[in-house]
């Protein structure tokens, strides 16, 4: 009679590798609020200027804030993850030899800096 | 000089006498050269003849000694007393049924990796009786993955494996794009139906875990990531077939 034991709940905080991942899909949740806010701004968009007003009252609130700032931090942090991981997903070979991943790696924080730099640009060019 | 002395659990089960695993200590001696098989092999020649365990080639080629250590998927033959001063508990590979002691019933393992085909297919153009070339590129392509000697340390690795026996997991993944990356195979249609399933290639979230503890350097998350790729593209021109 074999013995089979089963996975426990809390499965994921005996290592700390499980822990980390844990902590990069975890990454989702203060994401998730970020795109709330979007949401709740496009709303407010169709309801009037009342309505946008007090949609940036509460963008001003210090918790909201906070809240924001953790999805940025969040935001970096699996974007980290994703950039490391994506050279052993994606290997580009050329002339038949890999790529360094490394230099995957700096090019897509590269474009990263690149798409931000440019999205402050065009959103400051309007304001 | 006396032989130094560590303090070696080891989880046992007998099913004809428990109905639960327990744990019991060793004092093992050992110097640097001792390894985690060697102190099993002194607990059953010295200590506890009842003791049952795995093993055969001692050298990281056959895959037999796989076991939980400090409950990280190790071989025995490739780990050593000497990186555990504070003693060390060693455990069957987690995520399978437990036959006896440090036994586990790998079937479910070798279930999977029958179902992706492990093997070069022959297609229409194989030469039936001439050899078949392959260039060192076409080579290189796949050779990191076919370094997999099924010790299935990554299975135990793999939370997602002992959630669901099901998932086809890291080593036969690795296997089905170890084959699909071969030039000289052409059974890469009939393993798509097994990747493309939730329990193939999809069951996958990239903990990555599998390819810290694999013991050959084989990375199966990568490998089981770059399935997910061709499972998609797959996906995408079965949509264009008539």
């Amino acid at each position: 009679m074999s013995y089979k034991p089963e996975l426990s709940r809390n499965w994921w905080l005996k290592h700390h590798y499980y822990s980390r991942y844990m902590l990069r899909e975890a990454t989702v949740l203060p994401l998730l609020f970020f795109c709330g806010c979007l949401l709740g701004a496009l709303f407010s968009l169709t309801q009037g200027e009342a309505c946008w007003q007090q949609w940036l009252m509460f963008m001003r609130h210090p918790l909201v804030v906070a809240l924001n700032l953790l999805a940025l931090i969040a935001s970096l942090y699996h974007a980290k993850t994703f950039f490391e991981l994506f050279p052993r997903v994606m290997p580009i070979r050329i002339a038949g030899k890999t790529l360094p991943a490394s230099l995957m790696i700096a090019a897509q924080w590269a474009g990263t800096v690149f798409t931000a730099l440019l999205l402050l640009v065009i959103i400051g060019g309007m304001i | 000089m006396p032989a130094r002395l560590l303090d070696v659990s080891v989880q046992r089960y007998r099913p004809e006498l428990h109905s639960e695993p327990y744990v019991i200590s060793y004092q093992v001696p050992y110097d640097d050269s001792t390894s985690v098989l060697d102190a099993l092999n002194y607990i059953k020649e010295q200590l506890d003849g009842s003791l049952s365990y795995r093993w055969s080639c001692r050298m990281a080629i056959c895959g037999s000694c796989g076991v939980m250590i400090n409950g990280i998927p190790k071989l025995g033959c490739k780990t050593f007393l000497r990186d555990y001063p504070k003693g060390l508990l060693i455990e069957p590979l987690a995520h399978f049924a437990i036959e006896k002691d440090l036994i586990v019933d790998m079937s479910v393992f070798l279930q999977h990796l029958n179902a992706v085909k492990p093997y070069l297919i022959a297609g229409k153009d194989t030469p039936g009786d001439k050899p078949m070339k392959q260039t060192p590129a076409q080579m290189v392509k796949y050779q990191q993955f076919a370094g997999c000697i099924n010790c299935g340390l990554c299975y135990s690795a793999c939370p997602q494996f002992g959630l669901n026996p099901e998932f086809l997991g890291p080593a036969a993944l690795t296997l089905a794009q170890r084959y699909n990356m071969d030039s000289r195979d052409a059974g890469t249609a009939q393993r798509m139906p097994q990747l493309n399933r939730p329990e193939g290639v999809w069951g996958c979230t990239f903990v990555g875990f599998c390819s810290t503890v694999c013991p050959k350097g084989v990375d199966p998350a990568a490998a089981v990531n770059q399935g997910k790729v061709a499972s998609a593209t797959d996906f995408v021109i079965s949509m264009f077939r008539p």
